[in-house]
């Protein structure tokens, strides 16, 4: 699904957070917001998805414009910290968003089985989530938002918190679903993540400073390092000591 | 819709701590709340002037009677000798003479009425009057009607205000609005699963204020569980609402002096849900009154529900624009 921003202005508390976004995402791509906290990241994703709106410019995904309910049933969406219900399993967590989505309740358990071997929580799916760690919970956030196989999917932070071992697992399965089809939005602030993307857009004080598929950006750095994209143009440094 | 409420039992059934203090908290408050309003066994001490003598043996099986040879002044006479009621007739009827309205004359006349009933009385009829002339109605047995209306709003209020803040603040309200589902059916789901909720809570208190506490009902015991049920309703409801206003769960708990401690005093708030189901109560507890005599007072319970829930859709407009 092709997600296209126009646009996009947005301030709160007459802070601008992002300022004239025009940013267009190809279908079946894994593509990421790359920046450093407080950039915008979570703003601009939600006003993607039409959790909030947007004071000026406009949002379509796939050609209907945002915010739109039909279009919310093919969205998976997984919100920075693990928003889960601590007083349920994680089967019973999956099984709640599963009925919101209106899954059919036959086939709903051996889906879920199945998603939740891919994140390695099929022994603890009946432990309550306030008993899970950090990581654990994580996964089974990742899981919610996978459960109605999404076409378009937008993780905020995914591999937070998240061992190497178990990371590398995830960003397979992401690949997968992307070959399956699936348009992946990722944000992160873990450089090296990007690689595992196709294409990515720097944001930086609400601007979008660079946004080209990951090869040619690396390609445009001196040292093959993605970091360096933030001082390409040394305004960084700069703004950073107006702060 | 439904998901939401099988979510909302499912949390509350793994949270036994919680279950445990909707069920069982006010069971203990209304418990020790009686202990303090009623004294449910006390004995009366009656005065007696020139009352048949079977109507004084039969009142001595439950008050304990003193017979005077000459009519007493009734003020001075029942202060000085610490008596709950003086009893006496004429050509007018049953002249009972009591100081002022409480717990203790509530005994006292009970006393009388078991007596006349025991008698199968004589067509005589009762005078009542009191010394002090209290304005309003008897303070402490009208009080035990509120105190289960309140008990029963106050919990759940507290339990959906406190979960919609929280739902707010783990970002689940967002995700869960990240999905197809209607604002109709959030706020739909929630009041029917913390309905359903209060709706127990409700059963257990009254049934353990009438069965337990042996509390007094005149009326219908179905149909006082009816307001009460309609009551929690609206503990849920402006629980929601009032979690939109609260920025934290502390807050949350700030505005309970706002909302509820004005309610209980009625003061002057027409349009309160609580008003509304204390009255329905008070009608039905005390005064033994039917659906027919009611029933405005229901209505207006089930409208305050109806408005409320429109407005929480609406508010829920903050979260996701459809």
């Amino acid at each position: 699904m092709k997600i296209e921003v126009c646009e996009v202005n947005k301030s709160f508390k007459q802070q601008q957070v992002l300022n004239q976004i025009s940013l267009t995402i190809e279908g079946g791509r894994i593509f990421c917001l790359l920046g450093a906290s407080g950039s915008g990241k979570t703003t601009l994703l939600r006003i993607m998805m039409g959790a909030i709106p947007a004071d000026d410019g406009s949002v379509t995904i796939g050609g209907i414009t945002v915010p739109n309910r039909q279009l919310l049933a093919e969205m998976g969406y997984m919100p920075q910290n693990e928003a889960l219900y601590e007083e349920l399993s994680a089967w019973q967590n999956l099984k709640f968003f599963a009925g919101l989505q209106r899954l059919n309740p036959k086939t709903f358990a051996a889906e879920a089985e199945a998603l939740l071997q891919i994140v390695d929580m099929t022994a603890c799916k009946n432990k309550l989530v306030r008993d899970c760690s950090g990581g654990m919970k994580k996964r089974i956030s990742l899981a919610v938002a996978l459960i109605h196989k999404p076409k378009l999917l937008v993780l905020d932070e995914p591999t937070v918190g998240v061992d190497p071992v178990l990371r590398r697992k995830i960003w397979h399965y992401l690949r997968q679903l992307r070959n399956e089809g699936t348009t992946i939005v990722v944000t992160t602030h873990v450089m090296d993540e990007v690689t595992q993307c196709d294409d990515a857009a720097l944001l930086r004080n609400g601007h979008i400073i660079a946004r080209d598929t990951v090869k040619n950006l690396i390609d445009q750095t001196p040292d093959g390092n993605i970091e360096e994209l933030f001082f390409i143009d040394n305004l960084s440094e700069a703004e950073a000591s107006l702060c | 819709m439904l998901s939401i409420v099988k979510r909302i039992l499912g949390q509350m059934k793994n949270d036994k701590r919680s279950l445990g203090l909707l069920l069982f908290a006010p069971l203990l408050v209304l418990t020790l709340l009686f202990f303090i309003l009623s004294n449910s066994n006390y004995v009366p001490k009656l005065a007696v002037y020139d009352m048949n003598e079977k109507f004084v043996a039969e009142l001595e099986n439950y008050a304990t009677v003193i017979e005077e040879t000459e009519k007493p002044e009734a003020a001075d006479y029942l202060e000085a000798n610490d008596v709950d009621a003086l009893i006496w007739t004429d050509s007018e009827g049953t002249h009972i003479e009591l100081l002022e309205k409480n717990s203790k004359s509530v005994a006292a006349l009970e006393s009388i009425q078991d007596t006349n009933k025991a008698l199968h009385p004589t067509q005589n009829e009762l005078i009542i009057d009191y010394v002090y002339e209290s304005v309003g109605d008897n303070q402490l047995d009208s009080l035990s009607f509120v105190f289960l209306g309140v008990i029963s709003f106050f919990f759940v209020f507290i339990l959906s205000g406190m979960s919609f803040v929280r739902e707010r603040f783990g970002q689940t309200l967002e995700r869960m609005l990240m999905t197809p589902i209607r604002r109709v059916d959030v706020i739909g789901g929630y009041t029917l699963g913390y309905g359903i909720l209060a709706a127990v809570q409700s059963v257990v208190i009254i049934l353990y204020a009438v069965y337990v506490l042996q509390l007094q009902v005149e009326g219908s015991v179905a149909l006082c569980t009816l307001v009460m049920i309609l009551m929690a309703f609206s503990a849920v409801s402006v629980g929601a609402l009032v979690s939109i206003f609260a920025n934290n769960e502390l807050q949350l708990v700030q505005f309970i002096p706002v909302i509820i401690i004005p309610q209980i005093f009625f003061s002057g708030l027409i349009l309160t849900p609580i008003y509304y189901g204390c009255t329905a109560l008070e009608m039905i507890m005390i005064q033994g009154k039917g659906f027919f005599a009611i029933w405005p007072w229901l209505a207006g319970s089930v409208v305050f529900i109806g408005v409320l829930f429109l407005a929480n859709v609406t508010a829920l407009k903050k979260y996701r624009r459809l």
